[in-house]
């Protein structure tokens, strides 16, 4: 990858969506979905995998090109990088329950390049950055109420 | 099924073990409780909710 590409590249996530056994339902609402954010340039996709944790730990991995019908997914699967290695999968796969199965998704968020670039050129460079879980701001906002009600 | 060859001897780019978050379904399903609850979280991303205290 040149220096240049490097400078272009929106910041990297990953994604595991974890389905607890019998609790899947796949009717093509999240494929769809997908697709729209990768037709909108919004995100570009990375890499899929699908993990399957047996009720003894064991972990098996399938390409998306491993799963026969995929619709609207097929576009992406010729694009996909390749980027996880083996030990990714062991590690990605430890947050799993044992009798589940996962998706793992890694996307780049294009949206986020030209200002990244753009700051880079500023002469900024990137020291912080994270997710906000949606817990942390309900505990938040529920302090500030207690604050308020004087309690 | 097997891995396809690129992902096997390759240095990886998930360094540890990942933990698993808390699963938050709970709070943005539709119902009662959670409604109320995802209500909470939008005030709290609407702009000027809010002042910041230092």
């Amino acid at each position: 990858m040149t220096t240049t590409s490097l400078d272009e590249l929106g910041p990297v996530d990953y994604i595991v969506v974890e389905f607890p056994a019998g609790a899947s339902n796949f009717t093509g609402e999240m494929a769809a979905a997908l697709v729209e954010l990768v037709e909108a340039g919004t995100i570009r996709v990375i890499d899929v995998l699908i993990l399957t944790k047996a009720e003894d730990g064991s972990v098996e991995a399938a390409e998306l090109s491993d799963v026969g019908e995929l619709g609207e997914l097929q576009a992406l699967e010729a694009q996909l990088a390749e980027l996880l290695a083996e030990d990714d999968i062991v590690h990605l796969a430890a947050a799993m329950e044992p009798g589940s199965v996962a998706g793992v998704l890694i996307w780049e968020n294009l949206w986020a390049a030209p200002f990244a670039s753009a700051a880079r050129r500023s002469g900024g460079q990137l020291i912080a950055s994270g997710r906000i879980p949606i817990q942390a701001i309900i505990a938040s906002i529920e302090a500030d109420e207690l604050v308020t009600e004087g309690v | 099924m097997p891995l396809r060859a690129a992902r096997v001897g390759r240095v990886g780019v998930i360094g540890a073990p990942v933990a698993r978050t808390a699963v938050v379904a709970a709070a943005v399903t539709p119902g009662p409780s959670p409604v109320a609850k995802t209500a909470v979280v939008a005030a709290a991303v609407t702009p000027g909710r809010r002042r910041r205290r230092i």
